[in-house]
């Protein structure tokens, strides 16, 4: 476990000192600050659009963090040949892909931090705290963030970096609308449509599972039981990604 | 006993359709404490038989085995030290920073390998660009902070691929003598070059590969007098030209 802290580490400190990652992070500033320049809007209405918009922020931007960082993560270390001298040191496979998917994580976590205190800052601004159901669709964005690093630096064991970027990208976009898209063909008559639709439903993360930030906006409460079964859920699918990175990246000749 | 061993070794690439032999059926015996240099022109199999003996790449047939360990062993790996060619490390660190990364994959740390650290840099003559990042460095600088690292974890055994690539006649003379006083610590080394002088200068045995094939291997003496040669460069010549007689090109054994 330390040899795969060591990658870890090593991952974040890349991060830290690149200068990619800050330029999302400011994008991401700006866009939550903006929400706030809706004067014309009740003061009522104003906190939901804040929290709206920053919910959306927080989760697009985290997307590209984690998707972006992904792959860099993987495929800068291919094809700047680092990996040469990394796999000749007393590591297994396995500690070099667990090590990739934490350091991701502690990259994540920090932009996320950054970006919820942005947030909650502009809250506690706006005299209106952020309350527990704030928390539950913030942990929930965050676990999604580490869903879809996960599945991208998987996908980055076995193809290459442009075919990952427009898959994790495709995906991202498509575990939305999973659910959409069940539903409009539940409503079909033709089976090999609703078969179809069954099957991607079943393999692709249902990523709209995540998204509760629509029902927290307008005051519904969401119970802890469902943020549990969704963090269950997530965290299935983030261990089939990194045993399907792990499975992969060992029989990968680099 | 030997110390590293192959037999039969075999590697054949996939390009496309056509098939490459990257080294066919090589097999030779490392003895503790000698310094054994692998020769041959560009292309001849040299650095695919390196990454092969540390599970870079995977044997299409044939075993290779160090201390008796197969190439992915982990704990053959904590007593390897290796430099690869043209030495890619992450940029972002600095010289200090890659031995000290480095290290804790060998689980060193602490105050001694902060000594140790210290030392790795004053040996290969980079004690006062220790803290430089190594995007800074010169590709000298470079080769020398690769072999302090290959140097990090006092292996037993040094496998260095043309470890004086991009060094001046200083820096190689340096290096040279590095490596004699290393053999003398009772180190094994494994050194691939090109640069017959150095080879003649340093290795005990020597193995000439050609178009992946290991055509020769023995004490640099009994070579020159089984060619009838007058000395490594016309030992080298020769038995590379008598190969591409008996084998053209297009002609190979199957």
């Amino acid at each position: 476990m330390n040899k795969a802290w060591a990658i870890a580490l090593n991952t974040f400190r890349e991060a830290l000192r690149k200068k990619t990652l800050y330029i999302l992070l400011v994008v991401a500033f700006v866009v939550i600050g903006a929400s706030k320049f809706f004067s014309w809007l009740s003061a009522e209405e104003e906190l939901k659009m804040i929290r709206d918009v920053s919910f959306s922020t927080i989760e697009f931007f985290g997307a590209l963090i984690a998707i972006f960082g992904a792959l860099g993560a993987m495929s800068t270390e291919i094809e700047k040949k680092t990996i040469y001298t990394l796999l000749t040191k007393p590591i297994t496979r396995t500690n070099f892909v667990v090590g990739k998917f934490i350091g991701l994580g502690l990259i994540m976590l920090l932009n996320y931090v950054l970006m919820c205190a942005f947030f909650i800052g502009l809250l506690i601004f706006k005299k209106s705290p952020p309350d527990i159901e704030v928390a539950k669709a913030l942990l929930l964005i965050f676990w999604e963030l580490l869903l879809i690093s996960s599945i991208t630096l998987s996908v980055a064991t076995l193809a290459s970096e442009a075919f990952n970027l427009i898959f994790s990208f495709f995906l991202y976009i498509v575990g939305h609308l999973t659910s959409y898209g069940r539903q409009i063909t539940e409503q079909m008559q033709n089976a090999f449509l609703k078969g179809l639709s069954d099957i991607v439903y079943t393999i692709v993360p249902n990523y709209e599972n995540f998204a509760i930030r629509d029902k927290v906006v307008v005051g519904v409460e969401v119970s802890w039981q469902y943020v549990g079964q969704t963090m269950l859920y997530g965290l299935i699918y983030m261990v089939i990604a990194i045993l399907v990175a792990v499975y992969f990246f060992q029989k990968r000749e680099i | 006993m030997a110390i590293i061993e192959t037999k039969g070794l075999t590697k054949i690439y996939s390009v496309g359709r056509r098939k490459v032999v990257g080294l066919d059926d090589a097999t030779f015996q490392i003895e503790e404490g000698e310094i054994y240099g692998i020769l041959g022109p560009n292309g001849s199999g040299k650095t695919t038989c390196l990454k092969l003996l540390l599970g870079i790449l995977f044997p299409t047939s044939g075993e290779a085995y160090i201390m008796g360990m197969p190439p992915d062993s982990v704990e053959m790996k904590m007593q390897v030290g290796f430099l690869p060619e043209n030495p890619y490390y992450y940029e972002f660190l600095s010289g200090a920073e890659i031995l000290r990364f480095y290290g804790r994959l060998y689980g060193l740390s602490g105050p001694e390998f902060e000594r140790r650290v210290s030392e790795l840099l004053d040996l290969v003559g980079l004690g006062s660009a220790g803290r430089l990042a190594l995007r800074h460095y010169s590709k000298g600088m470079l080769e020398r902070i690769g072999l302090a690292a290959a140097l990090v974890n006092d292996a037993k055994i040094l496998i260095l691929d043309e470890p004086t690539t991009g060094l001046d006649p200083i820096g190689c003379k340096e290096t040279r003598d590095l490596l004699v006083r290393l053999k003398a610590q009772g180190k094994t080394i494994l050194l691939s070059s090109h640069f017959l002088s150095e080879v003649e200068r340093v290795c005990d045995r020597i193995a000439i590969f050609h178009r992946g094939r290991l055509l020769t291997t023995g004490s640099l003496e009994g070579l020159v007098r089984q060619y009838q040669a007058q000395n490594l460069e016309d030992l080298f010549v020769k038995t590379i030209q008598e190969y591409d007689a008996q084998h053209p090109l297009g002609k190979e054994p199957a």
